[in-house]
């Protein structure tokens, strides 16, 4: 018998009684497995995963049939608590799983052997080696708000190993954190696979999870629709131009495959090594230079930039926190039109950047000018009529109750006549695909769909200049492409966007500029080929180039690519 | 500013309890004493225990800023208009201070401060997990000392959140400085996801207890040891025996 079966499962929650959730769903899997799961926005993902640790039906009540059996029990007839020694769970946000009531990291890792009535010894011998098995053995007293997304999220990975089950789910556990952060849980994740624990990882960034998966269920509207080797699955899904992440390398090769360039059956690639590899077997290609110079793939930038006046202006600025931390160190520069992508490590500077851009924050040295205006002499909410900025938690701001009347509080703040607020708000909507949820509650929306809401509302208020707060972070492959068509609409209209980004594959797609920040200062400042093609420079500050830059790179090839276009071009003329 | 301060001093490991019931047995005391001078005497001791626990400066300081305001308040206000007034002590112009008012409004002031000082030693020096351990070793419920730690770090994480809330409806044109509607649908534009975001924080983290086997029955134990040792046991029934004898000094006498 498998470890975990799941039976003919069909399962509303309470709230919506009729969209099941899932439906007449079946799978079971085996000890020992790393099954990946993928698929778009409110496609059941979480509902598999909660039916596995019993927080389906014990804690989310709704209508159930069918039957999920985990280590020969049917977790009906058990609890949360019990269950919980065999199932961990780690939840999507770093912060709100730890206990709130430990004072070190390592009590917080102690909690559960607490509970379990384990002696004094044990309890600090076992908590101290998940902290050294999550690579955390030296913060072990640090208070636990102190630590870092990646670092709390390996902390809630310790206390709940400290447990010893047999399973791991992990839901979404590294998209709401930087690349440094995404690589540390990973690696965490794939060493207690090694160990011969069963994981369940739900994520969208699928360059990682099929690296190390053994298995990759995508699901659809509660149904699994491929389920499979990662390989098989992810080529399967290409194919039928399903929208999921497929990592460009994989997709680069399967393209070269059908045009004849690549012999069929070895296995295609799923890291930028293994794609160089096989691509270095190709002989015949034309140049970078040659294939960039055609100007067929990349995008056109917006007119010569001296005519245009300078929107923000940053006169050596500098900024230090009330606790005497510096967080800017003397910056100078001017935007004027077109997509600006700021990138750096966590730390750098680029939230606190991006908060003098409205005023919210104002130089404690140097001046800040928005379209002539010393943000020092103005209020924020007059400012706001000139910079709108999305912030990254969309929790942060939603409070209507319908989806409409939200994207309305901000024309209705600028003072935006009822018709010209009328048409700002459908327009908005349109552009962030919010048209069928307007009469819902932004609150019962899932979380990628709230967080469009946020940024339809500040879009709403039609200022030159925009501000977003990473806006991809936890989209699927369809509200990536909303946020790119969108980014792409606002500067043909003629603002000057600024996206505050970990996302270096929208940066290279998108942005006209890309200003790399190290440490409050400016790193790199430049066109986005000039600044992927210094991978030294910027791994100063933790970022790395887009994956078919890389790869340009291991290939020896002339000129620094951009899109995986580019380089299919180079190896495909035709 | 309200934190625990480390230290090995014996005022820092004694049992929380016998800290608890020290700062209750004095508190009660104080209250039974009828003039300022036993209450003074007291919070001079106290101040006292506070230097051998390594954080008078703190005490000090923060007693001053709690009781000092009041202290004014009381002796003025009592110094002038205490019911008992006999004994004129100080005239300026046309206003008489009374000893009778200024000696009750020194009494309330040393009763003030004895708790106040009583409460921060016990606050500097005792660990919260400690704290919480030794209350449920004399066995209180586990889940009431859950709420007493995580509600230490809920305000600070409140003021956070909504201190960001601001910054993004401002954000969205929120102005703060208008009239009186639009300040009131500010408050709602802050209270409405400052309320939903803890509701979900509270799922999120219920659920993250729940499978730490936090509501699981039978026995439990601790990372931390609270000893309880004869010292404290000595202290607490002295404390009791004190408070009995000082409350039948005031009742026959």
């Amino acid at each position: 018998m498998s470890l975990i079966e799941i039976e003919v499962l069909t399962f509303s929650y309470t709230t919506q009684p009729h969209e099941p959730a899932l439906r007449n769903l079946s799978c079971s899997i085996e000890q020992g497995t790393f099954v990946g799961i993928t698929g778009l926005a409110e496609a059941g993902k979480s509902t598999f995963c909660r039916l596995i640790a019993g927080y389906i039906p014990h804690f989310f009540h709704g209508e159930f049939s069918g039957r999920v059996n985990v280590a020969g029990t049917d977790t009906r007839e058990t609890t949360i608590g019990e269950l919980a020694e065999r199932v961990g769970f780690v939840f999507e946000n770093p912060f709100d799983q730890l206990t709130g009531a430990s004072l070190t990291v390592l009590e917080e890792a102690a909690f559960a052997l607490e509970n379990m009535g384990l002696t004094r010894e044990e309890i600090r011998l076992r908590a101290e080696k998940s902290l050294s098995q999550v690579g955390m053995e030296d913060l072990k007293d640090r208070h636990p708000q102190q630590l870092s997304g990646g670092q709390s999220q390996r902390l809630a990975l310790a206390s709940i190993l400290a447990v010893q089950p047999e399973v791991f789910i992990l839901d979404e556990p590294t998209s709401q954190l930087d690349p440094l952060g995404v690589e540390e849980v990973f690696d965490v994740i794939s060493g207690m696979h090694r160990r011969g624990y069963t994981v369940i990882v739900v994520s969208q960034d699928l360059d990682h999870l099929v690296i190390h998966a053994d298995r990759l269920m995508v699901i659809d509207k509660g149904e699994i629709k491929w389920d499979g080797e990662p390989r098989k699955v992810l080529l399967e899904a290409a194919e039928a131009r399903y929208p999921i992440l497929i990592p460009d390398v994989l997709e680069i090769s399967r393209k070269l495959r059908a045009a004849g360039r690549i012999p069929l059956g070895s296995p295609v690639p799923l890291t930028v090594e293994q794609a160089a590899r096989e691509l270095s077997s190709i002989n015949e290609r034309s140049t970078a230079a040659q294939t960039i110079a055609a100007g067929r793939t990349s995008r056109h930038l917006p007119g010569s930039k001296v005519e245009r006046r300078k929107e923000l202006v940053f006169e050596n600025v500098h900024y230090d926190y009330p606790t005497g931390v510096s967080a800017i160190r003397g910056v100078s520069l001017s935007l004027d039109g077109g997509c600006v992508c700021i990138v750096g490590q966590n730390g750098a500077g680029k939230t606190t950047f991006a908060k003098h851009l409205n005023g919210l924050l104002q130089p404690t040295r140097g001046r800040v000018l928005v379209r002539g205006k010393d943000t020092r002499e103005y209020r924020v909410a007059e400012l706001a009529r000139e910079v709108g900025l999305a912030f990254q938690n969309p929790d942060d701001q939603l409070f209507r109750s319908t989806v409409e009347e939200e994207v309305r509080f901000g024309p209705d703040n600028v003072g935006a006549s009822p018709e010209e607020a009328k048409r700002l708000v459908t327009s908005a909507m349109d552009l962030m695909g919010l048209e069928a949820v307007r009469e819902k509650k932004p609150h019962d929306l899932g979380m990628p769909e709230r967080k469009r809401v946020g940024t339809a509302s500040v879009i709403a208020m039609n200022t030159p200049v925009l501000v977003l707060d990473e806006p991809t972070g936890g989209q699927d492959a369809e509200g990536i492409d909303l946020l790119g068509h969108l980014v792409d609409y606002l500067v043909q209209q003629g603002k000057l966007v600024l996206v505050v980004t970990h996302d270096v594959k929208f940066a290279a797609r998108h942005a006209d500029r890309v200003i790399a920040l190290h440490q409050g200062r400016v790193l790199l400042d430049d066109s986005p080929r000039s600044v992927f093609g210094r991978e030294e420079a910027l791994a100063r500050t933790h970022v790395e180039p887009p994956a078919v830059t890389r790869l340009g790179r291991l290939l020896g090839l002339d000129e620094t690519l951009l899109s995986p276009e580019e380089l299919l071009a180079v190896f495909d003329p035709e | 500013m309200f934190d625990y301060r480390p230290g090995d001093s014996p005022v820092h490991l004694l049992n929380p309890v016998t800290k608890l019931a020290v700062a209750v047995g004095l508190t009660v005391i104080v209250f039974l004493l009828p003039n300022p001078l036993g209450p003074a005497l007291i919070a001079v001791t106290l101040l006292g225990v506070a230097a051998v626990a390594g954080f008078l400066g703190n005490v000090a300081k923060l007693a001053a800023v709690i009781t000092g305001p009041f202290l004014v308040a009381v002796v003025l206000v009592q110094g002038l208009f205490y019911p008992g007034n006999e004994t004129p002590l100080l005239v300026v112009g046309p206003v008489t201070f009374w000893e009778e008012g200024v000696s009750y409004g020194l009494l309330v002031f040393f009763r003030v401060l004895v708790v106040v000082c009583a409460v921060l030693i016990m606050v500097f020096s005792t660990h919260p997990k400690a704290m919480m351990v030794a209350f449920i070793d004399k066995g209180l419920s586990p889940k009431l000392a859950y709420v007493f730690m995580a509600s230490l770090q809920f305000i600070p994480e409140m003021q956070r959140r909504a201190r960001a809330i601001i910054e993004a409806q401002q954000a969205r044109g929120l102005d703060l400085k208008v009239n009186l509607w639009r300040r009131f649908q500010a408050l709602l534009a802050m209270m409405i996801p400052l309320l939903a975001g803890a509701l979900i924080s509270v799922e999120t983290r219920s659920l993250a207890l729940e499978a730490r086997g936090f509501s699981r029955g039978g026995l439990r134990n601790h990372l931390i040891e609270v000893p309880d040792r004869t010292t404290d046991r000595v202290i607490r029934w002295s404390m009791a025996a004190i408070v009995v004898l000082v409350a039948l000094w005031r009742i026959v006498l």
